[in-house]
């Protein structure tokens, strides 16, 4: 036989060798949104470190247990495995550009592509600190260095400022699960992560925070609740929200309220815990945090939530306003008037979960919730973390940021609340000196050491 | 003609031999020599008398017109003209080989039969290595001389007839990492064992070059029975019945004394009254006092609190201490369907524990053949139905094998010759396996609550068929959490499976002279299979349906010129060369239910909740072709060496890196031809030297992506987890070995002693790279691996007499192996990652397959450091070498004694050390089933009680030492199931147990009747046999489980999960002859 017809052998007559970049696109977007979403104890805990919900009878993850599941090898792998490596050839693909499209088609695509891609870089870094970054993604190099998380913001922020006038174009649109290719969202939502990245630099990096959040509100960010950067799920697996796999569809009754959120919803009679919550019990009631917690005497998930295409929210309005109302507080980035951000962030807040704006304006009356400037962290800190019941990466980071709300230290370990996750095992045993060098330079590899931007 | 022969049997200084048989050649009648070595026989002028005789050479004489023939025996010196069967089918004289084979008779494996037969070699040839996984037609790993690669198969190749056998498990990689499935066998076990005529092991490099690439881990030649030139047809049969029981050293001992729960987490508050105002348990009229293990409720809504609930959630043994006096609403009592619904019982152990699960099994085998033959030609034909009842409910295995073999002389010099052979296996309710709800043993040995009397959950469900389970949702959702009605998993959840498999090959021989002949051959092995797998709505997981359908075939052309010629009266050469052509296609696609089934009991993949997802498909071919020659020189019948060459091209290596050479170079020294002595029978030196290359799998040189399932109308690809290589090449063994072998004292004393040394280099590899890569793993010619040892086979026969004679066969070896480098800056290579926190490693400087997870935190002494609280500290890495799956040494003893017509075999198999880790006892001392979690402190108190300051505390000391180095005196709390022994608290370390065992794997007392006996009948022999296997653990050191239990064959051995206790299965056989 000849050659050729043996080395055809390894072609695989079932698999592409290539396909369109929306491909790609589509199932990077999906991929972070699950991720997000997700609350499977084998991947993802931020709803636990978070304090909004709590385990029944398996207190390890609540307790901050993180190696017995692999939790941050999984967190890590699914970001630069199954996002940034397909956006990195959805770019490549799109670059090639074998469908000749236009330039501006090619800017859009390429802009789209960097949003998610900024989005997950920050995701990564906001969970571990110094992460690889500018060796990542090679195919010709396994041990990837790892770089300074400053850095890495500061290259994310100059890349979003860059983009911003690349939105002119028609990007992916029936490839593009989260706006359908509106191009005038895809702008706002990337001024709104320009936001939120530079909120972080707040008292750390006085000028790039300045520079970030005066671009971003310059540009434009989100404005009402319409540019929502939502993924909607669909009724049938496996296109399916996360939770409903891991609430519903398992059968299982891991997870109940948390006392710590529970608790403070309760004394502000919070409107949105009929949106949050099931009325399985007569009131509230919210586990101990961290202890075990009978399935049937706790307030459970509400059927909205566990709804198979309950939409993840990657980012909301809710949250730009209360970046705003920081930067406003802290007098950053040109930004005033804390007190309006603030209400108009409870007010997206409850007229997007319970779809009723005049419920905000009684709850905004309360003295608990009606902002004082002398005591604005507390406030917003507490506000935004209920708000971000739905996107608990952003709970946490106002805990770390604002140091509030109060959250309780975990019942049965007695734990504190974790700063970080601590790096994958398999860092350790597949990139060991690199592994070390990051966790020296970011003060070691605990889950007590604070990131970057986290103030105290 | 018929007359009668009488005659005298001697040895070479005239002493007269008993006992030796007498046999017309090609028949079954025959004699023996009496006490003064004195025979008659009645035989035809044509016939041939064949007399053999233990340690003698075996003599011929043609009777022709004698009526006496007295026969002189000479010593055996049966070494030298033994001849054995060699790689590619050749057989060849044993004294020229210039490497280690062992041989294992055709009886040795069929005797006690196996349903896998491979498990019949364990302990019987030293270097072989078996694990069988332990249930029912599960697979058995089968490696000689170790690992030879990393990553890739290290099992031995089986060679039945010529023809390259399929060995592959066809296991999910989930199975073979714990995470649940079935195993369903290596497909070595399609062949039949009652088919096998002699194996013989090739253990070196050397004596597979020939296979090429194939060959690096060994190889298992078989050949099986022919048919006999003879008068008339042969007609045999067997028949064995064996039924099977567990052994009880293998099952947890469950403690009896508390029951469920995780610990006493229920508040005194038990509700809110009409006021919002707290009810507390111990205000409740008639209620006994507050107790935090139970639920207390107001089940009729009167407002009183006194009727308590087991924490039906809670699979655990960490709850209330038993008491009689305790009447609680157990799980029989909220099923309205049950006669006990509404009735508390006393708060007691369960009468029937999980151990009363198990069965006994059953197997029976019936085998059939005619064999006969004619001047020209043989045939035989068999037919074998073999069927297996397990241990558990509704499981069995059937297999059907139909096998002819035939041969033709066309002309003198034109042979012809087939074997076919067809096998059908169908198989139903195998175990489910590893940390799944499918495998009853994860309840059993995890998380279980011990006041479950599992009798009364298998009459739930026979009275209900529903899935009556121990652990509901609540009281009032009466669904399932985490763990089924073990016997609803068995009968409603199985699996079934059918295969249809067929080789077989064809061969035709040309003798062109007397120094050249030709042969042409064609193997072929294919089969196809389907397993199906199913849930049932009401299971505690998705219900589904999932179907996989499998076809996979090999087919091998040979065209091989032999030659062998004596170039003077001292110097014979001869050799082979040959053409390989070997093609293998593989073709599965597999299919399941999305979302679950809509129509409970109905498994067809119309039945799905939400439309289909696409299948999973596989195709791809492989192709290999290879030009070889081995040449031997033999010099005075005494010295031997002999080359092989071998270029094999493969498509599965990069078109400019797909062909490779391969040499070895061997050579033998008879020096009981040099060292003439009487005392000296044989003795053989050997030494050798090869190199094998080898390539891989199919597509791992171009990257593909996959195309997920749509997203509505959008399409979804991903990149995949494994990242391609173009630039790889073939893998290189270097192997080199010395062996000495020496019989003395008329053969009575023999050894047999192997030294080698196997080098593996730019091994490929799917090796896991930091997933900041984008990648999880790729594939690279990374490491290099050692395996070095020893084997030693011994024979002895201490005793000889008339009537009575015993010999004992030792087999013993130990294999060093180590891995030498993998890629650089690569320091770990993980074969798995396993639940529990631990993985099975291939790491530089330690043996292949050491074990890492947490250890505890010494002190410089050496002891344990103790943390403040009372417990042990654990490191936070779980990168510590806790233990190692290679064993020290594993060895076999058989011994057999032969009084008269009665025979006894016993085997006694060792495996000294290796490791194994169990995720078993890891959950099952947190969760409190075992009998080590309670008991009394050095107080004396039950170590459940609290911990107090008073002479009434439980808990325990640990042994141990402080941080600032004084003894430990805290007593850690042993109450709940965070407790110092399971997984809440203690290190991997102290879950990884020693592997060795002493097992009496083997028994066989066969009584064969007197030929005068048989002599009125139409049966020419006859024996009956009493038969055993695995009846006796003699030693052990892991605690309620079998150490050789595991997953599956492969390369994740040295952890269990679910473990299956190990079975004793005994009967009887009889075989006869017509």
């Amino acid at each position: 036989c000849s050659d050729d017809k043996y080395e055809r052998l390894n072609e695989d007559p079932k698999n592409p060798e290539s396909v369109p970049a929306g491909f790609l696109f589509s199932n990077a977007t999906k991929s972070l949104s699950d991720q997000n979403a997700n609350l499977n104890v084998n991947t993802n805990i931020f709803r636990f470190i978070s304090q909004y919900l709590t385990a029944t009878t398996y207190l390890d993850e609540p307790n901050y247990e993180l190696r017995e599941r692999n939790i941050p090898q999984n967190h890590w792998s699914i970001l630069y495995r199954n996002v940034l490596r397909d956006l990195k050839d959805a770019k490549e693909t799109v670059l090639e550009n074998e469908d000749l499209l236009t330039q501006e088609e090619v800017d859009a695509r390429i802009a789209q592509i960097t949003v998610i891609e900024v989005y997950t870089w920050q995701f990564l870094v906001d969970t571990f600190g110094d992460i690889p970054y500018s060796e990542a993604l090679a195919k010709d190099n396994y041990l990837p260095k790892y770089d300074n998380a400053a850095g890495i913001y500061e290259d994310l922020i100059m890349q979003l400022i860059a983009i911003n006038s690349d939105f002119a174009g028609q990007g992916f649109s029936s490839q593009d699960l989260i706006y359908g290719g509106d191009m005038a969202k895809w702008q706002k939502f990337s001024n709104s992560l320009l936001l939120r990245l530079g909120a972080r630099l707040i008292n750390v990096n006085a000028t790039l925070a300045n520079d970030a959040i005066q671009a971003a509100t310059t540009n434009g960010v989100m404005t009402s609740n319409d540019d929502n950067a939502l993924f909607t799920y669909l009724d049938s697996p496996p296109n399916t929200n996360p939770i409903w796999e891991d609430v519903i569809q398992s059968g299982r009754n891991d997870y109940v309220a948390a006392n710590t959120i529970v608790d403070y919803m309760n004394t502000l009679n919070d409107p949105r815990r009929m949106a949050y919550f099931d009325d399985n019990v007569s009131g509230y009631i919210g586990g101990t945090y961290g202890a075990e917690s009978p399935y049937g005497s706790h307030t459970h998930l509400s059927d909205k939530m566990t709804d198979p295409s309950h939409p993840g929210i990657l980012m909301d309005y809710a949250e730009v306003e209360f970046l705003l109302a920081q930067a406003a507080a802290e007098g950053v980035g040109g930004v005033s008037n804390a007190a309006s951000h603030y209400e108009n962030g409870i007010t997206a807040s409850i007229t997007y979960w319970t779809g009723d704006s005049s419920l905000a304006a009684a709850y905004l009356a309360q003295p608990g919730v009606s902002y004082n400037a002398a005591n604005w962290k507390e406030l917003v800190g507490k506000q935004f973390w209920i708000a971000m019941f739905d996107n608990p990466m952003q709970g946490w980071y106002v805990w770390r940021k604002l140091n509030n709300p109060t959250l309780n230290t975990a019942a049965q370990s007695g734990n504190p609340v974790p700063l970080r996750y601590t790096y994958p095992i398999n860092e350790q045993n597949l990139n060991a000196a690199n592994y070390e060098a990051g966790s020296a330079a970011i003060g070691g590899d605990d889950q007590q050491t604070p990131l970057f931007w986290d103030e105290d | 003609q018929e007359k009668t022969v009488t005659g005298t049997v001697t040895d070479e200084t005239g002493m007269p031999l008993p006992g030796v048989n007498v046999l017309i050649e090609g028949t079954t009648q025959g004699t023996q020599t009496d006490f003064d070595g004195n025979y008659s026989i009645s035989a035809s002028s044509e016939s041939t008398l064949v007399f053999s005789y233990v340690g003698m050479v075996t003599t011929k004489k043609m009777v022709g017109s004698k009526s006496t023939i007295d026969v002189i025996m000479k010593a055996d010196a049966s070494e030298l003209d033994e001849v054995v069967v060699t790689a590619l089918g050749i057989e060849r004289e044993k004294k020229s080989l210039g490497y280690a084979t062992q041989e294992v008779s055709g009886n040795e494996v069929s005797d006690v039969p196996q349903s896998n037969f491979v498990n019949s070699l364990q302990g019987k040839v030293a270097g072989l290595q078996v694990n069988p996984s332990g249930t029912m037609g599960g697979s058995s790993n089968t490696v000689i001389r170790g690992n030879a690669s990393l990553t890739g198969n290290n099992q031995a190749l089986y060679v039945i007839d010529g023809i390259i056998i399929d060995n592959s498990n066809n296991n999910t990689t989930d199975q073979q990492g714990g995470r649940g499935g079935y195993d369903y066998g290596n497909a070595a076990t399609d062949i039949n064992p009652e088919d096998i005529a002699s194996i013989n092991v090739l253990k070196g490099a050397a004596a597979t070059a020939l296979y090429g690439s194939r060959a690096a881990n060994g190889a298992i030649i078989i050949e099986t029975k022919k048919g006999q030139k003879r008068k008339g047809i042969g007609v045999s049969v067997s028949s064995t019945v064996m039924v099977s029981e567990v052994n009880d050293e293998t099952l947890p001992e469950y403690q009896k004394e508390y029951g469920a729960g995780y610990g006493p987490y229920y508040s005194d508050r038990i509700g809110t009254d009409v006021n919002g105002d707290a009810i507390y348990w111990e205000d409740q009229p008639g209620s006994q006092p507050w107790d935090p293990y139970f639920t207390n409720v107001d089940s009729n809504g009167n407002g009183v609190y006194n009727t308590l609930y087991t924490p039906f959630t809670e699979d655990a043994s960490y709850g209330a201490a038993f008491n009689p006096n305790i009447m609680v609403n157990q799980w029989n009592s909220i099923y309205p369907s049950l006669p006990t619904f509404g009735q508390a019982t006393p708060w007691l152990p369960g009468k029937n524990d999980p151990n009363s699960i198990w069965e006994t099994g059953m197997t029976t085998i019936n085998s059939f053949a005619l064999d006969g033959g004619s001047d020209t030609g043989t045939f035989r034909l068999s037919v074998t139905n073999f069927d297996q009842e397990g241990v558990l409910p509704n499981s069995k295995i059937k297999r059907n094998t139909i096998k002819f073999s035939g041969q033709q002389d066309l002309t003198e010099k034109f042979k012809a010759g087939a074997t076919f052979n067809y096998v059908k296996t169908d198989g139903k309710g195998r175990y489910g396996t590893g940390y799944d709800s499918e495998n009853p043993m994860q309840q059993f040995r995890q998380w279980w609550q011990t006041n479950v009397d599992l009798k009364e959950q298998k009459e739930a469900y026979l009275l209900t068929r529903q899935n009556i389970t121990w652990n509901p949702r609540s009281r009032t959702d009466l669904r399932p959490i985490y763990s089924d009605n073990p016997y609803w998993t068995r009968y409603e959840n199985y699996q079934t499976d059918n295969r249809h498999r067929y080789f077989g090959n064809f061969n035709l021989n040309y003798e062109l002279n007397d120094v050249f002949s030709v042969l042409g051959r064609f193997t072929f092995d294919t089969y196809n299979e389907i397993r199906e797998e199913r849930r049932n709505v009401g299971s505690s997981g998705v219900s589904g349906y999932s179907k996989y359908l499998n076809t996979q075939s090999e087919y091998n052309y040979d065209i091989i010129l032999s030659f062998n010629k004596d170039l003077n009266d001292d110097l014979n050469l001869e050799g082979i060369a040959g053409w390989n052509l070997r093609r293998q296609d593989w073709n599965s696609i597999s299919q399941s239910t999305n979302g679950g089934l809509r129509v409970p009991g109905l498994y067809a993949l119309s039945n799905t909740v939400s439309n289909l997802l696409a299948p999973t498909e596989y195709e791809a071919t492989k192709m290999v072709d290879g030009l070889y020659a081995r040449a031997s020189l033999g010099y005075l019948n005494t010295y031997f060496i002999e080359g092989t060459l071998r270029r094999d091209r493969s498509s599965s290596l990069p078109a400019d890196n797909n062909s490779y050479y391969y040499p070895s170079i061997s050579t033998s020294i008879l020096l009981s031809n040099i060292i003439e002595e009487d005392w000296l029978s044989f003795a053989k030196f050997r030494a050798n030297y090869a190199e094998v290359s080898n390539d891989t799998d199919p597509q791992r040189i171009i990257q593909t992506l996959a195309l997920l399932d749509p997203f509505g109308e959008a399409a979804v690809a991903s990149n995949v987890n494994l990242l391609r290589n173009p630039d790889l090449k073939p893998e290189r063994l270097k192997a080199y070995e010395f062996g000495l072998e020496a019989n003395f004292l008329k053969n009575r004393l023999g050894f047999d002693v192997t030294y080698y040394n196997n080098t593996t280099e730019d091994l490929i590899t799917p090796v896991s790279i930091s997933n900041a890569t984008g990648f999880s793993s790729t594939i690279r010619n990374a490491g290099s691996l050692e395996n070095k040892g020893f084997e030693v086979q011994m024979r002895l026969n201490p005793i000889k007499m008339e009537d009575f004679s015993w010999n004992m066969t030792v087999n013993w070896a130990r294999n060093r192996s180590e891995v030498i480098s993998l890629e650089e800056g690569l320091d770990n290579l993980p074969l798995a990652s396993l639940q529990g926190g631990i993985t099975i490693d291939a790491s530089p400087g330690q043996p292949y397959g050491a074990i890492r997870g947490t250890d505890y935190i010494y002190n410089e002494n050496g002891q344990r450091v103790v943390g403040s609280n009372g417990y042990y500290l654990t490191t936070d890495s779980n990168n510590n070498i806790i233990g190692n799956i290679q064993p020290d040494w594993t060895g076999g003893i058989q011994n057999t004694f032969k009084y008269k017509n009665l025979s006894l075999g016993f085997l006694i198999d060792v495996q000294k050390g290796g490791d194994i880790f169990s995720l078993d006892t890891w959950y099952g001392y947190a969760t409190g089933l075992y009998k080590n979690t309670t008991g009394l402190n050095d107080l004396g108190n039950p170590l459940r009680d609290p911990v107090t300051n008073g002479a009434d505390s439980g808990g325990l000391i640990l042994p141990g030492v402080t941080e600032d180095g004084q003894p430990n005196t805290t007593r850690a709390s042993f109450n709940t199931y965070a407790n110092p022994y399971g997984y809440a608290r203690a290190a991997n370390k102290d879950h990884v147990y020693d592997a060795s065992f002493v097992k009496l794997r083997e028994v066989n007392l066969t009584y064969r009747f007197n030929d005068n006996l048989l002599e009125k009948t139409f049966i020419n022999t006859a024996s009956i046999s009493l038969i055993g296997r695995n009846l006796w653990i003699i030693d052990k050191n892991i605690p309620f489980s079998d150490p050789e239990a595991g997953l599956s064959s492969g390369n994740v051995q040295g952890y269990q999960s679910g473990a299956y206790p190990a079975v004793r299965e005994f009967g009887a056989s009889l075989k006869l002859t017509f």
